[in-house]
């Protein structure tokens, strides 16, 4: 039972999902499919950013991207303000902009040997700075077109979430069956042994943050499209939701194991959690307290017996 | 040297079972200790010895059995009985705490755990494990005001011994591979130690793959073997080679075997060194060709991983010449250390072997599952693993099984040069002359092989050997002179170089450049000089005043996350913790002073409880503090959803209270970091809260318990961010749920710039004071620059930036 449970981490966010699911029919007064459905889409963002943060995370030695929602701002006023030029330009270049970013962190990270924790912490502090200077210079409306894409349906599927599954599945052979994911997750188990076994560790480790980084920049350029353009807090509603997602999902926050179904139902369960508590119609501040509790106790329940062995 | 047996043993293993789950790791285990007899245990790798002792020790509990001390069965048999029974045991893997000093370390153990001790304990503590380390190792030279992590490995197993050997009323001393980093003269030393306890009648159960010593010190020789007994017998009616035999070696014992030498025939130079000096390596000549095993010999530490790892990093650049040294080929590494720089501890065989080979395994952009399964089977098969298959996981595997792994993945790369760190360290004689058998192959296929061994007859295997002494190459042996010998007398030959006179004397100068506080405090003269330059006012008594009032609350925020940072740990929700506790103040304390007590005290119950909760379920600080942050953002929103309250009369009446001379502020600073700086590093529970930063185990195994340790860390902390969020709120005269998030993101760079390593144990209260202002001060000294407020939150951030960079660089200096 333990074995399974430790093998397929994605049972919990699976089974609080529908427990959320459940819940949030009892307070609404209705049981509602299209509630999943439009749940996926709307967690899609955090989704997102959570995966990036897997990636860091996994890369080991307590890395960790805390800079994930200003890049996801930045990303936002990038996209919007060049799509007025050209679409692709402006997706690419947001993305480019959030590697970009994780570039900076790996470096930093690496080469200066600051631990990732302060470096995120400080560079998110600069990137947040840019945007506020940057944003009254930028057009901040986003794409028609873009946005009329991003709304497609097809069945109760959005085309956020498609987008979603396909980068999960992208992101998933990537660790799973390529030399690079088997090396991430070495390195992110131990780092002095990966070096042993000759696996270039720097490159690894800055590689890691450099993907987390254009993950958040697709969040960015989506959710900007999606909200209608872009504005300074917009990365912090995401900044909570993402972290839990990540660790809830089953990435060991030691590093070296990471799960991408276990991540991307992670970060619809914390979705659910969120409208479950506005549909309660509870206060700003008990929302607050009971998603910080929810996810303490979360991660008391599900983060498995196998860190302790170390 | 045969006791008169006793007639009950002191204590007694009786039909000792120990199953992790279907793993039989000790069936029907019977093992006596008689009072002062010296037991030699030996027994292969993964033959349950380690297990038994842990047993002994109380660490696991038997499955069944019965375990009977001085006569009497013992029902319960924990850590406390087995304390209490006077068994001690030195941990194959040193348990120091490394940022502690040698004297802490020794304190730690036997220094009362009450509440208070009387003053003076230091002094005693200090004289004492200086003569009790100059009683058992003469002229160790071991300096008792050091940080264990500057001394050599030999010298902290030294000091390890010793500290177990400090355990009153020991009656049975536990020693696991004592020798390993040791000299020959220190374990002469150790001998004699062990034939001194054992004449004052005192057990030792000595454990060792070197078998000389085994037969040598001991009086009765213990075998095990697959977790059962497998014999006894009296070191004096037996030699090496019987009880190899005894083991279950394969006949050959080592020395013996001969491994042809005759095709000498050398292929293309795979690596040479010419005239090297540095990283403590005095002119280092040498060079491998393909096709010979090429062995490094010399005593412990001196300077052969070094080598090694010269060796190894220059596979960065091959075939490019740098600093003399020329690699030619491909290189692979195979280290001894398999916990720490050997194995992928969440893998199983199949993916520790296949990670040294990716590229053998690739089919277009992904791995073949079949191809990388083939490669793994064919080595399992090779090798003779102990295991259910190539997907059992790593860590179910003994340590000689785990070394073939490693091994495995160290050959299998295809590798033209293969470097070997100690291989065979820990590892059983089975095992080892399979290890043999396989560099010898490596070596017929035209591989080069470099073999650097602690065993000096282990190097009899190889075709040339280099021997080192303090950093230098002292003799080549070739061929037939490679013998055990002549190994110990070139290791023992006069070096060339001039010894560097290692004793720096420790200048004030010197003292002070390398101070962690010198960082902080010339960033708060600085920033005083700076802002008293635009403003000359701020240097009278109100200035400082105004001016330090408003760094009062970011100075016991970085305090707070100090002692969490202490742990190890790192606290994300200060900033809101702090909020809460400013509404607490404002709103509750002000009306109703009980009720306001009473929720302060919940609150710093809460920290304690947060800091148990990170440790019983082992979840990792950062994400349990970001998910508290909410809660307390939550409750502060509750009870303020919008800013209001007021400071209480007496708070602000202290705070604004004219202290003669110094400015009260200021006042406050210095109390709260001399007594932080008091409770870490004067008070007796200080080291036990930095020793849990570094090594919790090894306090643990001396008797405190973590989750205390941990849970006093965090109410510390707790109560910082009271006095925190007090002087937040005597500051702003009210309570706002939002507007003190910036604490957390301050308190961090704070604790960073004070001196502290964020990965816990090694802190600086003072520093971090220092710190506190210096921040506060930038802020003062932005805005009367008129920097645009959107800027402020970029320079701390690059603030942080910078002072890690500088800390950087003053490391590289210090040439550590």
């Amino acid at each position: 039972m333990k074995k399974i449970m430790t093998k397929y981490a994605f049972i919990w966010p699976l089974l609080g999902s529908i427990f959320l699911w459940i819940a949030i029919s009892i307070v609404s007064g209705k049981f509602s499919v299209g509630q999943i459905f439009s749940s996926a889409k709307l967690c899609s963002f955090a989704l997102l950013l959570a995966l990036g943060q897997m990636v860091v995370v996994t890369s080991g030695e307590g890395a960790i991207d805390l800079s994930q929602q200003y890049i996801l701002t930045l990303a936002a006023y990038i996209s919007c303000d060049l799509m007025q030029y050209n679409v692709i330009l402006g997706i690419i270049a947001a993305v480019a902009v959030g590697a970009f970013c994780g570039l900076v962190n790996g470096i930093v990270n690496i080469y200066l040997k600051v631990p990732a924790m302060v470096t995120t912490l400080a560079t998110g502090y600069i990137i947040f700075t840019i945007v506020l200077v940057l944003a009254p210079t930028m057009k901040t409306l986003p794409n028609a077109g873009f946005v009329d894409f991003i709304n497609l349906h097809a069945g109760g599927f959005s085309m956020l979430t498609m987008i979603c599954m396909i980068v999960a599945v992208l992101l998933a052979l990537l660790l799973y069956k390529t030399k690079y994911g088997k090396q991430l997750h070495a390195v992110g188990q131990k780092r002095i042994a990966a070096k042993y076994a000759g696996i270039k560790v720097n490159k690894v480790v800055i590689s890691a943050f450099v993907i987390g980084g254009a993950l958040c920049g697709l969040s960015g350029t989506l959710c900007g499209a999606f909200n209608g353009g872009a504005f300074q807090d917009m990365g912090t509603t995401y900044f909570l939701p993402s972290i839990a997602a990540a660790f809830v999902g089953g990435t060991a926050a030691s590093g070296g194991k990471s799960n991408v179904a276990g991540v991307c139902l992670g970060a619809l369960m914390m979705y659910l959690l969120t409208t479950f508590l506005n549909a309660a119609n509870l206060s700003v501040g008990m929302q607050r307290l009971i998603q910080g509790a929810v996810l303490v106790l979360i991660l008391v329940a599900s983060v498995s017996d196998d860190a302790k062995k170390n | 040297m045969k006791k008169e047996r006793v007639q009950t043993p002191y204590i007694e293993l009786s039909k000792v079972n120990r199953f992790f789950g279907i793993t039989k790791a000790l069936e029907q285990i019977d093992f006596q200790i008689f009072s002062g007899e010296v037991i030699g245990l030996v027994g292969p790798n993964g033959a349950g010895k380690s297990t038994m002792m842990k047993i002994l020790t109380g660490v696991l509990p038997p499955t069944d059995g019965k375990i009977i001390v001085d006569g009497t069965e013992m029902k319960r048999y924990t850590t406390k009985e087995a304390k209490e029974a006077g068994i001690a045991c030195a941990y194959q893997d040193l348990s120091l705490c490394t940022n502690l000093s040698v004297y802490e370390n020794f304190a730690m153990l036997n220094v009362e755990h009450g509440m208070f001790t009387k003053p003076g304990w230091r002094k005693t503590a200090k004289k004492e494990t200086k003569e009790l380390l100059e009683k058992y190792f003469p002229n160790n030279q071991i300096d008792i005001m050091k940080p264990v992590e500057r001394l050599t490995l030999a010298e902290r197993q030294i000091v390890e011994i010793c500290k177990t050997l400090m355990t009153d009323n020991l009656r049975v001393l536990i020693l696991d591979e004592p020798t390993s980093a040791l000299s020959t003269d220190k374990a002469n030393q150790l001998h004699k130690v062990v034939e001194e306890l054992s004449a004052r009648g005192t057990s030792v159960i000595y454990i060792s793959h070197k078998l000389e010593e085994i037969l040598k010190i001991s009086d009765r020789i213990v075998m095990m073997r697959n977790g059962k007994n497998s014999g006894e017998c009296d070191p004096k009616e037996i030699d090496t080679v019987q009880l190899v035999e005894m083991l279950g070696g394969s006949g050959a014992a080592k020395g013996k075997q001969k491994i042809n030498r005759e095709n000498a025939a050398k292929g293309d130079m795979a690596v040479s060194v010419k005239n090297y000096t540095g990283k403590g390596l005095y002119n280092i000549n040498l060079h491998v060709h393909k096709g010979e095993i090429v062995g490094i010999s010399g005593l412990a530490g001196s300077g052969q991983t070094e080598l090694l790892n010269i060796l190894f990093e220059a596979g960065r650049y091959t075939g490019i010449e740098k600093k003399g040294v020329l690699l030619n080929s491909s290189v692979s590494y195979v280290s001894g250390d398999r916990a720490r720089e050997g194995i992928f501890h969440l893998w199983d065989i199949f993916d520790n072997i296949i990670i040294g080979n990716l590229d053998q395994v690739k089919k277009g952009w992904f791995l073949n599952k079949k191809k990388s399964e083939e490669l793994a089977q064919s080595w399992y098969d090779k090798l003779k693993f102990r295991a259910e298959g190539i997907h059992s996981p790593i860590m179910s595997l003994s340590g000689g099984n785990q070394q073939k792994a490693l091994i495995a993945r160290g050959i299998a790369s295809g590798a033209e040069l293969i470097i070997l760190n100690d291989p065979t360290a820990g590892v059983d004689i089975e095992t080892k002359q399979e290890i043999y058998g396989l560099l010898d192959e490596a070596k017929r296929a035209g591989k080069a092989v470099v073999l650097y061994s602690t065993e000096d007859a282990e190097i009899e295997i190889c075709d040339r050997a280099y021997i080192m002494h303090e950093g230098e190459i002292t003799e080549e042996l070739k061929g037939e002179d490679i013998t055990v010998p002549n190994i110990v007398k070139a290791s023992f030959k006069d070096t060339k170089h001039q010894k560097k006179s290692e004793e720096k004397k420790e200048s004030l100068i010197h003292r002070v450049m390398t101070s962690r506080v010198l960082l902080p405090v010339t960033a708060m003269i600085f920033m005083i000089l700076i802002n008293a330059a635009m403003n000359p006012r701020i240097l009278s008594y109100m200035g400082m005043r105004m001016l330090v009032s408003s760094a009062v609350p970011l100075v016991f925020a970085a305090l707070g996350q100090m002692f969490i940072v202490t742990a190890g740990d790192v606290d994300m929700g200060n900033g809101y913790s702090i909020a809460l506790v400013n509404v607490l103040v404002g709103i509750i304390l002000t009306g109703n002073p009980l009720m306001g007590i009473v929720s302060l005290s919940v609150f710093v119950g809460a920290y304690a409880l947060m800091g148990a909760l990170i440790h019983v379920r082992n979840i990792p600080a950062i994400v349990v503090t970001l998910g508290a942050q909410f809660v307390w953002w939550g409750i502060a929103l509750v009870i303020a959803p919008s800013p209001g309250g007021s400071c209480p009369e007496w708070l602000l009446r202290l705070y604004k209270f004219d202290f003669p001379l110094i400015p009260m502020p200021i006042v406050l600073c210095i109390l709260a970091g001399g007594s932080c700086w008091y409770i870490l590093f004067r008070a007796k529970y200080g080291m036990i809260l930095r020793g849990i930063g570094n090594n919790p185990l090894a306090v643990e195994r001396s008797g405190w318990s973590y989750l205390c340790a941990k849970m006093v860390n965090y109410v510390l902390a707790g109560l910082m961010v009271i006095c925190s969020g007090m002087a937040y709120t005597a500051v702003c005269m009210g309570a706002d749920a939002n507007s003190s998030a910036t604490y957390c993101m301050m308190s961090i760079a704070t604790v960073i710039l004070g001196g502290c390593e964020m990965s816990g144990g090694v802190v600086a209260p003072v520093g971090v004071v220092c710190g506190g202002i210096a921040m506060s001060f930038i802020t003062t000294i932005l805005t009367s620059f008129r920097v645009d407020s959107n800027y402020q939150t970029a320079v701390t951030g690059l603030i942080l930036i910078v002072v890690l960079a500088i800390k950087l660089v003053m490391h590289k200096k210090e040439g550590k």
